[in-house]
């Protein structure tokens, strides 16, 4: 095996509510939904209407832009809601499950017929089950280009994003789908797939060897494909490279060997508003309610759909999305802050800098919220950005070009290759979301150039 | 409930939209934020934010300011009256410096805090703390005879040339405290600068008893022809550990090079001063000297002799070096650029006090320069940088 992939930068968040590694598994929901609110670039278009019967793996609606990313029912039963957000933006489609379920049936692919099958034929299957957003591509992690064969393929099995499913929960009892799935993966790109474990994850996980071409050590985001594609590649032929979670190649197995759409997701429960943070088996799509009853904290709470740094404020009514594995609850921290708190030692206030004292007491989690803590300011140039981004880019310097216009510039420091942690907006002490404004500028560049 | 809340939460709704002082809200904000951090939260992603914001990084460079103060208030009463020829009673010279240094003190941040209140005001954004530090390091580097009405009038020009009209703090290129005080060096020479300016005379006094030695380690430096320099010294009183504890007429609160010292490895240690930078100045300035001591011969200049760490030891080197220097804004942003920041400034700093008779200090306009030279410096890393960058463009 190649010897491990150290990361220097990058910052783990000592945040408490880490999900204990034990699998719940959930009662069947009464409804499951196919989320479009929190879905990038896509321009849905809508396939059923209130009151349609469909069944496990029918589609609900697919991209205007490109016919191959379609969302297929998690669900058989009745279409219940159909929710439009503002400016008629399609939300969600609700399903409402029947008591016995109907499927649609999809070709199945079995061992022997993967050998032979063709690239073209595999991308039909994959496409036609809805599972081909799955595949993304770098730099945006759009959809992938099924008409063009990808430099690489990038499977990251775990996520250090807090707080996301630990491979040796999700993968327990279903590595022979994980091989099944690798090996569709390698017929896509006609190469290896590039597995990648966290070497923190991969201990003690026998499973692994011969699994696994690169272990990374590191902090957040080390897992991350974009930060191993800029660590790695030797030219920019590879920065159009794939990726795919270690999750979703088990959905993409399941629907090829099964030739039925999968429905069952591994998903976290986290965060400092959390009672019981613990793994939760249960349905793609599956409502919140489900997955926070009894064991969130009463009061103000917001519940993040996705991880702490990427996710989306989901409304508690809402549902788990294709691409979200984690539900992360924190206390809102919508109140003034205590007495005269910025001349304290700070004894007990977590930093990434050094200005409190609990920088000096070694490691601990804290129960943080969703406070700025502190007002916007201009950036003064503490450096604490370049000092934690995973690709070397000078956030300061990419956002005061952003903010100039100058889109040339930002793109020569490396806009492309910002993987979006957020890391930068988490340690500003101007408290400007650097974040937004890079992602903000990519999404346009993206928009413009197709 | 707090009763400091309890006044906020009754005055608030006179600054809030259609109250009486709505215009003031930025002032309210300000003051109220002093003791109770916003309630804001985010709105988008990362959900969590760091707990330092800007007042605490500016507060940590005023903590490490404020032994300066109690050190500046002790030496001019203690100057003072070793020139008036009173008894050396510790809380009698304390005495005398507070009645120099604290209205100096108070017409600087009133001065300063209503520019930046009416800036803020006019650009509604929120007063940024950098003010607070620049008048605090303002009243330092000036002598204690400066008139209020020239410290009202140099930290004006600080805050609103050297900073307010290019944005405010975080988009000025030079160091505010620095312009105020080269403000004051040009507008009025004979209030800062001279051998009579350094010392309070008690009222009444209009010369120094004849014992004392009015000139600051510089200017002897400067003017001395034969021997050494160290000997010229000695002469005036100025013993290494006199030097080294900054007992001796000068700028209130800038002459103590063992604070500054403490001060540079404190703010170092909680990540606010950049070690390059202060590595950089020092190395600087040790290079200039060893460079002179290479030139000096019989014939030279006796201050070309000089032991390269006297150089850092006497003067405002340090005080320059531990905070000036190391204002993140208008230092250079790359870690490179730094160090060459840092050096060129103490190269500077040693060139001007030997060679140019009209300098006897030059670190505070060689910082001004160097100021200007950040953004160059820093273009000249980040081309070289961004070229090693394999390119992702589409």
């Amino acid at each position: 095996m190649i010897p491990p992939l150290h990361h220097i930068k990058g910052y783990n968040l000592k945040l408490s509510g880490k999900p204990l590694p034990v699998l719940e598994d959930l009662p069947l929901p009464r409804q499951v939904a196919a989320v479009a609110s929190r879905l990038r670039f896509v321009k849905p278009r809508l396939a059923v209407n209130v009151g349609d019967r469909v069944k496990v793996g029918s589609l609900l609606f697919a991209d205007k832009r490109r016919p191959e990313v379609q969302f297929r029912s998690p669900g058989g039963g009745t279409v219940s809601a159909v929710n439009f957000g503002p400016r008629r933006r399609l939300q969600e489609v609700v399903v409402t499950l029947d008591v016995e379920e109907a499927y649609e049936e999809f070709p199945r692919v079995s061992d022997a017929d993967l050998e032979s099958i063709g690239r073209e034929r595999l991308i039909e299957l994959v496409i036609g089950g809805g599972l081909w957003p799955l595949i993304r591509e770098l730099p945006f992690r759009d959809a992938a280009r099924p008409e063009t064969a990808p430099p690489a393929i990038f499977v990251y099995l775990d996520n250090l994003e807090p707080f996301h499913p630990l491979p040796r929960v999700y993968l327990d009892g279903r590595w022979d789908l994980l091989a099944f799935g690798l090996r569709v993966l390698d017929r896509l790109a006609g190469k290896p797939a590039v597995v990648t474990v966290c070497r923190e994850n991969a201990e003690g996980l026998e499973s692994l060897n011969g699994v696994v071409g690169q272990t990374v050590v590191g902090n957040y985001p080390a897992h991350d494909p974009g930060v191993l594609l800029y660590r790695t590649k030797t030219s920019s032929d590879q920065n159009h490279s794939w990726s795919v979670e270690g999750q979703d190649v088990l959905l993409i197995a399941e629907l090829l060997q099964t030739g039925r759409f999968p429905t069952g997701r591994v998903v976290t429960l986290g965060g400092p508003a959390a009672t019981q943070p613990r793994h939760l088996r249960t349905r793609l799509g599956a409502p919140l309610t489900a997955l926070v009853a009894g064991r969130i904290a009463a009061g103000n709470v917001r519940q993040v759909a996705g991880g702490v740094f990427t996710g989306t404020p989901a409304p508690q009514d809402s549902h788990l999305g294709l691409f979200e594995k984690a539900l992360v609850v924190l206390p809102e921290g919508n109140a003034p802050g205590d007495f005269l708190a910025w001349v304290l030692p700070g004894a007990r206030t977590p930093s990434y800098s050094r200005t409190f004292l609990s920088s000096f007491r070694g490691r601990g989690e804290h129960p943080m919220d969703c406070n700025r803590h502190g007002g916007l300011r201009a950036c003064i140039q503490c450096n604490f950005c370049p000092q934690v981004c995973p690709v070397d880019i000078l956030p300061q310097l990419t956002y005061k070009a952003i903010r100039a216009g100058e889109v040339e510039e930002a793109l020569a420091h490396g806009l492309l290759d910002c993987v979006e942690c957020g890391l930068c907006s988490l340690v500003c002490p101007s408290k400007i979301d650097l974040l937004q404004a890079l992602r903000d500028a990519r999404e346009k560049f993206y928009e413009e150039m197709s | 409930m707090n009763p400091v809340k309890h006044v906020f939460d009754s005055q608030r709704h006179h600054f809030t939209k259609g109250g009486r002082f709505e215009k003031f809200y930025f002032v309210f904000e300000n003051i109220e934020s002093v003791f109770f951090a916003p309630a804001a939260v985010t709105s988008t992603g990362p959900h969590v934010r760091d707990s330092l914001d800007v007042k605490r990084f500016m507060f940590l460079v005023i903590a490490a300011l404020l032994p300066h103060y109690a050190f500046g208030i002790f030496n001019v009463g203690y100057q003072s009256n070793l020139a008036s020829g009173l008894p050396l009673d510790f809380w009698a010279m304390v005495w005398v410096g507070l009645k120099a240094v604290v209205p100096m003190v108070v017409v600087t941040y009133a001065v300063g805090y209503v520019w930046e209140a009416l800036f803020a005001t006019v650009r509604k954004h929120e007063i940024s703390e950098g003010l607070f530090v620049t008048c605090a390091l303002f009243p330092l580097t000036l002598p204690p005879t400066q008139p209020l009405w020239q410290v009202a009038l140099g930290i004006s020009f600080g805050i609103v040339i050297g900073k307010e009209i290019f944005g405010g703090t975080g988009r000025n290129f030079l160091n505010p405290a620095l312009t105020g005080r080269a403000f004051l060096y040009f507008a009025y020479p004979a209030q800062t600068s001279g051998e009579a300016v350094w010392t309070l005379l008690a009222a009444g006094g209009t010369a120094a008893v004849d014992a004392f030695s009015g000139a600051t380690p510089l200017a002897v430096a400067q003017a001395t022809d034969s021997g050494s320099v160290v000997q010229a010294w000695a002469d005036a009183g100025y013993s290494l550990a006199k030097l080294f504890f900054g007992l001796y007429p000068d700028a209130i609160g800038a002459s103590c090079t063992f604070l500054c010292i403490v001060g540079a490895l404190f703010l170092i240690t909680v990540g606010v001063a950049d070690y390059r930078i202060i590595c950089g100045d020092i190395l600087g300035f040790l290079a200039a000297a060893t460079l002179l001591n290479l030139f000096a011969s019989p014939t030279s200049s006796p201050y070309l002799g000089l032991n390269p760490f006297y150089h850092l030891m006497v003067g405002g080197a340090a005080f320059g070096i531990a905070y000036m220097t190391t204002d993140p804004v208008s230092a250079p942003a790359m870690p490179g650029a730094r160090w060459v920041y840092g050096f060129m400034i103490g190269m500077l700093t040693v060139l001007i006090r030997v060679f140019n008779p009209a300098f006897p200090e030059g670190i505070g306009i060689v910082i001004l320069f160097m100021n200007c030279f950040a953004p160059l410096l820093d273009e000249i890393q980040l081309t070289a940088r961004l070229k090693k960058r394999i390119p992702n463009v589409q």
